[in-house]
């Protein structure tokens, strides 16, 4: 199978940010260290390529916390298969997301 | 809460989010800043820094939500486009089909063209790193003597040389299998052991040839190609280890080679082992071919350096030859070339012509096709005006053009593979045999890029021209109610008829080198090639010496073969030759000339030669200008008698008589010959090239006890009726007298002159056929423009014709209108045929690439074809009716 996308650092940086567990728009532009105005459009360009999935968080959630629902990012199954690539071209990246999600 | 810092700019941001994916984009972008600001509100009053920082960090969703907006109107734009413009298409089916036509026709003719380029000149060979891959020979006197490869220089370069890895020789010969059925004259490539090695090829079933077969004694083996072993062992693989008898010798077979082998020649059927006795190789004995697979780090110069340092020494290597001195004075020089570069041979440059002359063909094609785009684009004006007054931009109009070109190029494209297809499979029956790796030929994915190459190019090219049309105030086209303004129309018409004369001018091109092909073929057609091919039967007899040994006998089976076929009514005169003309296999020697005696290690005079019987120029039609024939008896002790050839009587003995001259073979203790006539110029070689100066011998020469006769000769019977009714005379005369001789390849003389002239026809052909299409198109284009032109001015002929104007007054001015555009396209088309000259001269025969007739009857063909064309709109315009026009707009 050919790749979905290139596989270029910004792209590497993201998909290892949101399986490790940084999931929402502003905590992978704080994970990555990415410019802001880079992270969205690999969202969404790995989301119409069917490598990221976009979902509402619990509504609950959202209410006890008195704010509106945020929409998190969660790796496809084709998106996990493409961590291992992830992994052997940027070979030091995971230890950057080393990290617990939020703390960053 | 006080506001979300940012909540403004989300909102206005998200307008440019297209509408199905605008709420949640803004949902999420607002959530995010939500949730940001709260927790920087949960820590006390945030710094004002904090707040810069998030306010920036959500500016950035104009970032994202500029890209939502490209992505989406790309993709949803473009397809809407094609689409739409596929539709539009649908409801114009005659602009479409002219349009789709014109283009699969254009890039037809190219893609079929490109695939004779490709399968010929760019695909590499199909053998291991055939970049390493050489060919090897040599030349002498600068060039004008072709001295390809000999067994002394095979050894001597196996020996010594560096920079090749190994080389190989290979030579043609015909052999008569015997055995089975029929005993059949075939061809086979004699090869050193080396030379499947070099070439990396292996046999499919069993083996090649090892060292030892190529040795003195060694064993008698054979290797089958693919075809033969189909044929004659019927695909049986337990033919390895049986023998086959070839020239009277049992020979083993030990390998068939896969089918794709055919390397350097297809027609040969088998290969069998080049004995090469390194120690006794003359070094002289040129005649054969060399291939070599240069050694790692090699370059064709380094080989090339290496060779002639070699044979700069081999008065070393070869100290005892009497060769060398020969050798050095004709300067004996290496030729290296890349191995394909060799068997391409001359046939780029036709190739390369060709190439570039469909090439006119597409740009007539897009010319055409522009044009018709163009008055599609005054239709469309409206819609167009439409499309911008609801927003669109310039790069939307160029795309709503583009894609209208765009869906037209890629039916015309996969119409053009069609119609390449068919003309790829019509061409083979047409091309001459002798083009190489024909059968490589055939339409692969180099050849698919190509056509989709070219198909966008010409959809860029011509979906230009609409665009250069509308870029003027559509908006205003609309507010103006219609697609009529005057402006827009003059600058139409120029475009248009700019269009008009380009195509005119290409086509005039074209038809300018056809014209000369035309010439060419006719000169060779007419041309007095100094033999009478009509009436002549030719064929090839060879006696080997396993068969008949003793020479006596062999001279008696020719002496009493022309004797009976003297006999038989049919047969107006016989004769034979070594080689009949056009036959190929003339040698060329060294002549001892005793008006020019050559000092010790000079060269003599050198010529073709040929021995003949007597019977041969009466039955081949060759003059004798001077003197006499042959006849029986000549050749014999004490009646040394050779004729020469006009050329020849002309360099040695410029304005005196030859007769009486002496000569021989070179050879010191041989008799002396004595020159007993001279006979007009026969072309040998080819027809375009002139008569080489050629001498001949009898047939049979020395004393009567022991001749020493030709053993392998072309029979030349001349008839009176059709020359193919000969065939079966002669296999009975020869079955009589040695029912195992066979009688191979006869053929009409005629039909061996009009296979010398295949290239040349194949050429014209092409040519020909390509400016007729160019051709067609130019018509359709002056045809199209001066209709439009018509159309556009009905109004105005209407007030002419009800002002007084007659019908014939009318018609003369628009057949005028096409008349100047005509006469534009001929004043350009003729420079640029001048300018092109130079290219086409190198494949000319007998006319100059300037030749004034060609481009006279050309110019003025051109000039009827487009008063024609303007004929039709013209008489319509007269019939026109001004009450009418002068209501309907």
């Amino acid at each position: 199978m050919g790749r979905l996308f290139s596989l270029t650092y910004p792209t590497a940086a993201v998909l290892l940010a949101v399986q490790s567990g940084h999931r929402y728009g502003f905590d992978i532009m704080d994970a990555t260290g990415l410019p802001d105005g880079t992270v969205y459009p690999i969202l969404r360009r790995l989301e119409r390529r069917g490598v990221l999935e976009g979902q509402w968080e619990d509504e609950a959630q959202a209410r006890r916390e008195q704010r509106p629902q945020r929409r998190y990012y969660a790796l496809t199954p084709v998106g996990e298969e493409s961590i291992a690539e992830v992994l052997e071209r940027f070979p030091t990246l995971p230890r950057i997301f080393g990290a617990e999600p939020g703390t960053a | 809460m006080t506001e979300i810092p940012g909540h403004r700019l989300i909102a206005s941001a998200a307008r440019l989010v297209p509408p199905p994916r605008r709420t949640e984009w803004q949902r999420e972008w607002e959530a995010e800043a939500a949730y940001a600001w709260q927790r920087l509100v949960r820590e006390g009053t945030p710094s004002s820094l904090a707040v810069l920082r998030l306010r920036v960090r959500v500016l950035t969703c104009w970032i994202d939500a500029l890209w939502e907006r490209k992505q989406t109107m790309t993709m949803m734009g473009m397809w809407a486009d094609l689409r739409f413009a596929a539709r539009s298409l649908l409801r114009y089916p005659t602009f479409t089909t002219v349009a789709v036509v014109t283009l699969a026709l254009g890039i037809g003719v190219n893609t079929a063209v490109f695939t004779l380029v490709d399968g010929v000149l760019i695909s590499p060979l199909p053998y291991d790193e055939p970049e390493e891959l050489l060919s090897l020979e040599h030349l002498g006197r600068d060039g004008r003597d072709e001295l390809p490869m000999s067994t002394g220089l095979y050894a001597l370069y196996q020996e010594q040389s560096r920079s090749i890895e190994e080389l190989a020789l290979h030579s043609m010969q015909a052999v008569n299998l015997v055995g089975g059925g029929d005993p059949e004259r075939i061809l086979v490539q004699v090869v050193t052991p080396t030379f499947f090695q070099v070439l990396g090829a292996q046999a499919a079933v069993g083996r090649t040839f090892s060292e030892a077969e190529g040795l003195p004694d060694g064993p008698r083996v054979a290797v089958l190609s693919d075809g033969m072993w189909r044929e004659r062992f019927d695909a049986d693989p337990g033919v390895i280890g049986q023998t086959v008898d070839i020239n009277g010798v049992l020979r083993e077979v030990i390998g068939i080679m896969p089918a794709s082998f055919g390397y350097p020649d297809r027609r040969a059927r088998l290969w069998l082992p080049m004995v090469v006795d390194p120690n006794q190789a003359p070094l002289a004995a040129f005649g054969m071919g060399g291939v070599a697979r240069m050694a790692e780090g090699s370059t064709i110069e380094t080989v090339d350096g290496e060779l002639r340092g070699l044979i700069g020494r081999l008065d070393e290597f070869f100290p005892e030859s009497g060769a060398v001195a020969f050798l050095t004075q004709v300067g004996l020089a290496p030729r290296v070339r890349p191995l394909k570069e060799s068997l391409v041979g001359e046939l780029d440059r036709t190739l390369w012509i060709l190439l570039g002359t469909v090439g006119f063909v597409l740009l007539i094609a897009c010319a055409n096709v522009a044009n018709l785009l163009i008055v599609r684009a005054e239709s469309r004006q409206r819609e167009l005006a439409l499309r911008v007054a609801v927003g669109a931009g310039r790069a939307d109009v160029v795309r709503a053009f583009m894609s209208e070109s765009f869906v037209l190029a890629v039916i015309g494209g996969v119409g053009g593979l069609l119609v390449a297809a068919g003309a790829v499979r019509l061409s083979m029956d047409l091309v001459p045999t002798n083009i190489p790796r024909l059968d490589e030929i055939g339409i692969d994915a180099r050849v698919l890029t190509f056509t989709g190459a070219i198909s966008i190019g010409s959809a860029l090219l011509f979906g230009l021209f609409p665009l250069l049309r509308s870029s003027g105030d559509l908006a205003g086209q609309l507010r103006d109610g219609g697609g009529r303004g005057q402006t827009g129309s003059k600058q139409t018409h120029r475009l248009r008829n700019g269009l008009v004369v380009t195509q005119m001018a290409l086509a005039l091109v074209l038809l300018v080198g056809s014209g000369l092909m035309l010439r060419s073929f006719q000169a060779m057609r007419t041309m007095d090639p100094g033999f009478d091919a009509e009436g002549v039967l030719t064929a090839r007899i060879t006696i080997p010496n396993a068969e008949v040994q003793d020479n006596g006998e062999v001279a008696s089976f020719f002496r009493t073969l022309l004797q009976q076929l003297d006999e038989h009514p049919l047969v107006a005169s016989a004769g034979f030759a070594q080689s009949v003309p056009l036959g190929g296999g003339v040698g060329y020697h060294n002549l001892a000339v005793e008006d020019f005696p050559a000092g010790n290690g000079e060269i003599g005079v050198l010529a073709s030669n040929n021995q003949i019987s007597a019977g041969y120029f009466e039955a081949m039609g060759i003059d004798v200008v001077e003197g006499r024939s042959f006849e029986p008896g000549d050749g014999a002790d004490g009646v040394r008698a050779a004729i020469v050839n006009a050329a020849f009587a002309e360099r040695w003995w410029p304005g005196e008589s030859a007769l009486g001259r002496r000569m021989n073979r070179d050879s010191p203790q041989e008799e002396w010959f004595e020159v007993v006539g001279v006979v007009e110029n026969a072309h040998y070689q080819s027809l375009e090239a002139t008569p080489e100066h050629m001498v001949y011998w009898p047939a049979t020469v020395g004393p009567a006890d022991t001749p020493l006769p030709a053993r392998s000769v072309d029979v030349a019977i001349r008839t009176t009726g059709d020359p193919t009714a000969l065939i079966p005379i002669l296999r009975g005369a020869v079955a009589e007298l040695n029912a195992r001789i066979p009688v191979s390849n006869p053929r009409a003389m005629t039909e061996v002159v009009s296979d010398a002239t295949a290239r040349t026809a194949f050429t014209m052909v092409l040519l020909g056929a390509a400016s007729g299409v160019a051709l067609l198109l130019g018509i359709v284009g002056i045809y199209g423009v001066i209709s439009y032109i018509v159309a556009q001015r009905t109004r105005e002929i209407g007030v002419r014709m009800a002002l007084g104007a007659t019908a014939s007054s009318v018609r003369s001015m628009v057949v005028r209108h096409g008349l100047v555009l005509a006469a534009w396209g001929v004043v350009v088309g003729l420079a640029g045929a001048v300018a092109m000259s130079r290219v086409i001269a190198s494949i000319l025969f007998g006319v100059t690439a300037t030749d004034p007739w060609t481009y006279v009857v050309v110019a003025a063909l051109l000039t009827v074809v487009a008063a024609g064309a303007s004929w039709l709109p013209a008489r319509r315009a007269a019939g026109v009716d001004p009450s009418n026009a002068l209501r309907s707009d």
